[in-house]
């Protein structure tokens, strides 16, 4: 064997034993960061990292794995400009996290915004390979990036499934939660379905760190969520028209509005714009809404300077120990506990919403909502449908926020007394059958189910769940005037009779009052 | 000639449509598809690939030649893969004078990930290959195993090591029984921050030769993936082994063009 070959010879040998990992080893880049390490006068004291972790928080493989298979997959490119639109959210994060972690953080508000709104309003025709474009942050923090990836998977398919032509509501229901079962199942690191407390979560010593410096890129991180909530009411139980028709309105308002907030307060909750996927699969909202928070203490952790890199290591290592499911093995829904990372507590009247800041499980707090109950119509204050009757609750999308009520009359009124264009879910007595009507900036309605007949005998609220109804067809419309003898003679009204009517005030409405006027401005003040 | 080309042409026709509906990403990069090197990642788990291609050879002093590359994956563990490969070719082939078509060597792989790249540590993987003689003059059955190493290379360029030792114990007399080899491969997203599409490639090999007394082939070669469905992708390159020492038999230039689909 000459000269040449026996080198190579040996360099095989030498590569096989691992010999190169040692030698590549002293080449890396540079280690980005180097601040001092934190100081207890500078920041409150970091929470410590439990003494016995899982091994899997500390794992040095890749562990792809592939997704569920089905026929619905890629399904979300029924609807083309939302499947795009979420390929842009995929680049979004990664350029970002990549900007954070490569010491270009200064820049963030800038070039880092103008890169990503420009594939904001060009967005990619395919999903991009989020650790591609973000590999010092997968190279940093890779056990962290498999608790997105199978998680941004569950995202990704739970939309296929919904935006699905070919699955019955029925069918979409079970694989939905099929999916959920084989996203929980197969990794140890799935985020935990359980409610958690948003307000402990969001008051680590490096909270709002990011928020509060970079408001402009977080106002785009909030913005994806937004869009990652609010898609799914719009999508479920809709016809595919209806889903098209709706994602104009949706998307309208993510690019235009949602993207560029930036005086939230807080992330926007699954429920606050998905209420009834939320009512429906309150593990997946929970689930996703632990998600989203856990980005938003990563975004925190990795603006906060005063933070060695160690220390950054250690809390985000944390975060994911906080949100995972194996941190809370064992404990059930409601449970309330001293420790406040154990209180799974959730509002009356939504299982799939941790508590939030200032607020109690009785009265929840939305920007420009002010105070109000899960558990009762936003129009009439009277209770929603629960239990069995989950569906019968309608919903009004508007302005960023959706909204259960409790019969079609306080839809349309809650929507007519609402600025701009909107959208209204109204359940037929068919549980799989949605009728979609959206509302032009001039209050007119449309719908593309202009069969169907509407029963509305105004009386007092207190019965509006019997005398305001929507029918898929007269038969139906009549059927269940003669089970209910105290509407004989009820008129059927067709769409257009419907959406030209306007109810009286609701008798039964009474404005629930919180324990501050803004629960978010009264903490930061320190009040 | 005319038979051959036919089932080349049937085999080609069979896998199309099955690839249209499935899929992989344009920034993992596999050997042949379209360069010689792997890079360290191994296929998700329970995923399944279909990779192939058609390569046009111009041999030094032969005439020109063509092949079909095909080989189905399947991701049986995590950070790892099987792989069941064939190449039949037709034509002029560096390797010898015969021009007939060659149903070619079938080759089993086993391919595993030991770590992904974290902190200055290369992702790390082995690949070992048996091919079985099924080709037109195959003796015994060889085998190659491969280190692979990959790491980042500027922001996101990746640099990866290919160190093989391919390994004939049917070789004839003249020929070598172990043939050491070096590729190093680089592979980057072109486009960004703009497009997310396209995947460019460049390799230098070293090679033994494959007879007795003759020296290293040197070789280089550049290409691009790009993807073209949600899981597909086609690839494109061109190689050619520049130098040779000892009259070691070599390739002018070779077009492969090729198809990736996941699924």
């Amino acid at each position: 064997m000459d000269t040449l070959n026996r080198s190579l010879l040996t360099a095989a040998v030498l590569l096989a034993l691992g010999g190169a990992q040692a030698a590549w080893a002293q080449h890396g880049t540079a280690q980005h960061g180097g601040a001092p390490p934190i100081g207890e006068a500078e920041l409150r004291e970091l929470p410590q990292l439990p003494d016995k972790l899982p091994s899997w928080l500390d794992n040095k493989q890749k562990n792809h794995l592939f997704y569920r298979r089905g026929k619905y997959n890629f399904d979300v490119y029924n609807l083309p400009t939302l499947a795009r639109d979420l390929n842009a959210v995929s680049v979004g994060h990664a350029m970002a996290y990549e900007d954070l972690v490569t010491g270009k953080a200064a820049g963030l508000e800038t070039k880092t915004f103008a890169r990503i709104d420009h594939v904001l309003k060009y967005p990619p025709k395919f999903m991009p390979d989020e650790a591609a474009l973000s590999p010092t942050f997968g190279r940093k923090y890779g056990v962290l990036e498999q608790v997105f990836d199978w998680t941004h998977v569950l995202h990704a398919q739970t939309v296929d499934v919904l935006a699905s032509k070919q699955l019955s509501e029925v069918e979409k229901d079970r694989e939905i939660e099929r999916l959920w079962k084989f996203y929980f199942d197969s990794v140890p690191y799935a985020v935990t379905p359980l409610p958690l407390n948003m307000d402990y979560l969001y008051s680590q010593p490096y909270s709002k760190k990011f928020r509060d410096t970079y408001k402009k890129v977080n106002g785009l991180f909030w913005g994806y969520h937004w869009l990652q909530g609010a898609m799914y009411d719009m999508l479920y139980r809709a016809s595919p028209e209806d889903q098209k028709a709706a994602y104009e309105l949706l998307g309208d308002q993510y690019h235009k509005t949602e993207l560029y907030r930036m005086d939230r307060h807080f992330m926007p909750m699954f429920a606050e714009v998905s209420p009834v996927f939320a009512a429906r699969f309150p593990h997946i909202a929970n689930a996703f809404d632990n998600l989203h928070m856990l980005h938003d203490m990563v975004n925190d952790i990795l603006a906060t300077p005063e933070l060695a890199e160690k220390q950054k290591d250690e809390q985000i290592k944390l975060a994911i120990w906080m949100v995972s499911a194996e941190a809370h093995r064992s404990e059930k829904p409601g449970d309330q506990s001293a420790d406040r990372l154990h209180d799974h507590r959730h509002f009356v009247g939504m299982p799939g919403m941790g508590m939030m800041t200032g607020m109690t499980p009785e009265l929840m707090w939305m920007p420009a909502m002010g105070w109000m109950s899960m558990a009762d119509c936003h129009h009439c204050t009277m209770p929603l449908w629960e239990g069995a009757d989950w569906w019968r609750n309608p919903t009004v999308t508007a302005d960023g926020w959706s909204m259960r009520v409790r019969c079609p009359l306080c839809a349309r009124d809650m929507s007519a007394e609402t600025k701009g264009r909107s959208m209204l879910r109204i359940p037929t007595e068919d549980p799989t059958r949605v009728v979609v009507v959206l509302s032009d900036e001039q209050g007119n309605l449309k719908t593309s189910t202009p069969r169907v007949v509407f029963l509305e005998n105004e009386g007092s609220h207190a019965g509006c769940d019997e005398w305001s109804r929507a029918f898929s067809s007269r038969s139906a419309f009549d059927a269940y005037v003669t089970a209910h003898p105290n509407l004989k003679g009820a008129k059927p009204l067709s769409f257009e009779e419907w959406a030209q009517r306007q109810g009286e005030k609701p008798d039964t409405y009474v404005k629930p009052k919180g324990p501050s006027e803004n629960p978010y401005t009264h903490q930061e003040h320190g009040k | 000639m005319k038979q051959p080309l036919i089932w080349i042409t049937a085999m080609t026709a069979a896998l199309l449509p099955a690839g249209a509906a499935l899929a992989v990403d344009h920034n993992n990069v596999d050997a042949h598809r379209p360069l010689s090197f792997d890079d360290a990642e191994s296929l998700a788990y329970r995923e399944q690939a279909l990779e192939f291609g058609l390569n046009l050879v111009w041999p030094r002093n032969r005439p020109l030649g063509a092949g079909l590359e095909g080989e189905y994956l399947y991701g049986f563990a995590r950070n790892s893969h099987a792989s069941i490969g064939f190449e039949p070719s037709i034509g002029g082939r560096a390797g010898g004078a015969d021009t007939s078509f060659d149903p070619g060597n079938v080759s089993l792989g086993l391919f595993h990930n030991f770590n992904r790249q974290y902190g200055n540590t290369p992702a790390f993987s082995l690949r070992g290959d048996v091919f079985f003689p099924t080709g037109r003059h195959a003796q015994g059955t060889a085998f190659r195993l491969r280190g692979i190493a990959s790491r980042q290379a500027g922001q996101y360029g990746r640099l990866h090591l290919n160190v093989d030792l391919t390994g004939n114990p049917g070789a004839r007399s003249g020929e070598r029984e172990f043939q050491p080899g070096l590729v190093l491969g680089y592979s980057r997203p072109i486009g960004y921050p703009t497009h997310f599409q396209t995947t460019g490639l460049a390799e230098v090999s070293v090679r033994s030769g494959e007879e007795r007394g003759t020296g290293p082939v040197i070789g280089v070669g550049i290409g691009m993936r790009r993807q073209v469905g949600n899981r597909s992708v086609v690839d494109l390159g061109i190689q050619s082994d520049v130098a040779a020492s000892g009259g070691a038999p070599r390739d002018r230039l070779r077009f492969i063009a090729g198809y990736s689909a996941g699924f």
